[in-house]
């Protein structure tokens, strides 16, 4: 590894590989002078439903040129010892959900600096990014079908995503899985947004709610807001700098869909383990600890009233 | 219902990990010696379910069948409600202290 580096960047030091990221290996790495981090794809990873690194990268660059803090994209390479990678600035801060949402304190202008970061990423031209697509709701009822389990608490859910869809918005670029646990915070705040993959054209509101669903929270569930904070002022101050007007009821609807999403992410990881893909006890048990993010389905359309 | 991973699939996941991840990091010879112990333990259970016939979920199917259709009178969600409760007193009975 370090000799493929060295072939693209010169000297480096001796390239460590950090643990986690199931899709793509991080390796750190110092040359000339800066702390750097080395993105390289798995052994085996299918890009169905994500961007590929090289697009990944130019999304990263597009946020970077748009004034987004992310970390500073240095390099895309195509063949690194026979895989894709892209190499970015290393930064400080925590990334780990759970120890985020026990900081003591929570930064408290991290809900704000949330929404200033999804104004600026929602204002990225989506003609920068041309390769982005503009994602349905029709598009989760065919990652559900490549599953092939029954789950009627998802289907219900996606039923009542049909029945109650508020007024389409302009789609705009979304990060797509903008929540903590993807983000990188110290005790100042936001530090940077990490983990673009899921970047693709769809309704801003969808962005804003995705850091609501409750497996996001880590445990503080009282805190609607990714477990570090309330809702109003996060969403007050994201209309206030976008001029947008998204009301509370589009977020509970949004609330919803991004639950449905991440009940079928459970599902298609799951997947991962069993077809061979990439074999993990901790992939694998996201198959059973979806019947989690079910029940909170379930509970949010009791309270929106459904049948 | 029939869930995936089913009881022999997750027998067969902590096998995997336990003897490609951990048997090699244990340097203590009775605690190898335990680990592989336990593997073969784990292996008995794993062939032990192999043999269970299969859950029938073909209730589960039509319900999801009908849902998709937008055959959704009232009851339902009190019914799938109960169904996930069902499954979370198995597969995480500590989250439902948590509504």
């Amino acid at each position: 590894m370090r000799e493929a580096l060295e072939a693209v960047l010169g000297p480096v030091s001796e390239p460590v590989l950090l643990a986690g990221g199931a899709s793509k290996e991080a390796w750190a790495v110092d040359a000339g002078g800066e702390q750097l981090l080395v993105r390289r794809a798995a052994v085996g990873v299918i890009h169905r439903h994500t961007l590929s690194l090289r697009d990944e990268f130019a999304v990263i660059e597009a946020a970077y040129e748009a004034g987004v803090k992310v970390p500073r994209p240095v390099l895309y390479i195509e063949d690194l010892d026979g895989r894709e990678a892209f190499v970015m600035e290393r930064i400080p801060g925590e990334t780990i959900g759970r120890r985020i949402v026990r900081m003591e304190p929570v930064p408290p202008s991290l809900p704000l600096e949330l929404a200033e970061q999804l104004a600026k990423i929602h204002a990225i031209p989506p003609e920068r990014v041309p390769f982005l697509h503009h994602a349905q709701l029709e598009r989760l009822v065919d990652e559900l079908d490549e599953v092939g389990e029954p789950h009627p608490a998802i289907e219900l859910g996606l039923w009542w995503l049909r029945e109650n869809r508020p007024p389409p918005r302009e789609p705009v670029v979304v990060h797509g899985d903008f929540r903590i646990g993807n983000v990188a915070v110290d005790g100042n705040g936001l530090v940077g947004v990490l983990d673009w993959e899921f970047a693709h054209l769809d309704d801003p509101a969808r962005d804003l709610a995705f850091g609501l669903v409750r497996a996001w929270r880590f445990g503080v569930d009282d805190k609607r807001l990714g477990g570090i904070g309330e809702v109003e002022p996060f969403l007050e101050r994201y209309n206030e700098v976008t001029g947008r007007g998204i009301g509370l009821e589009e977020l509970d609807y949004w609330e919803v869909a991004g639950n449905v999403a991440w009940a079928i992410g459970c599902l298609t990881q799951a997947r991962r383990h069993l077809t061979g893909q990439d074999r993990s006890v901790e992939l694998a048990i996201l198959g059973r600890l979806g019947a989690e993010v079910e029940y909170e389905i379930c509970d949010l359309l009791e309270t929106a009233g459904a049948p | 219902m029939s869930e995936r991973p089913t009881p022999q699939e997750l027998a067969e996941a902590i096998e995997e990990f336990l003897s490609a991840e951990i048997l090699p990091t244990l340097d203590d010879q009775r605690l190898r010696f335990r680990m592989l112990v336990a593997l073969n333990a784990l292996g008995i259970l794993h062939r032990e379910l192999a043999k269970l016939p299969p859950e029938d979920d073909a209730e589960q199917r039509e319900l999801a069948a009908r849902i998709r259709a937008g055959d959704v009178p009232p009851g339902t969600l009190a019914r799938i409600k109960a169904d996930v409760q069902r499954r979370l007193l198995t597969n995480s009975p500590r989250h439902l202290d948590r509504y």
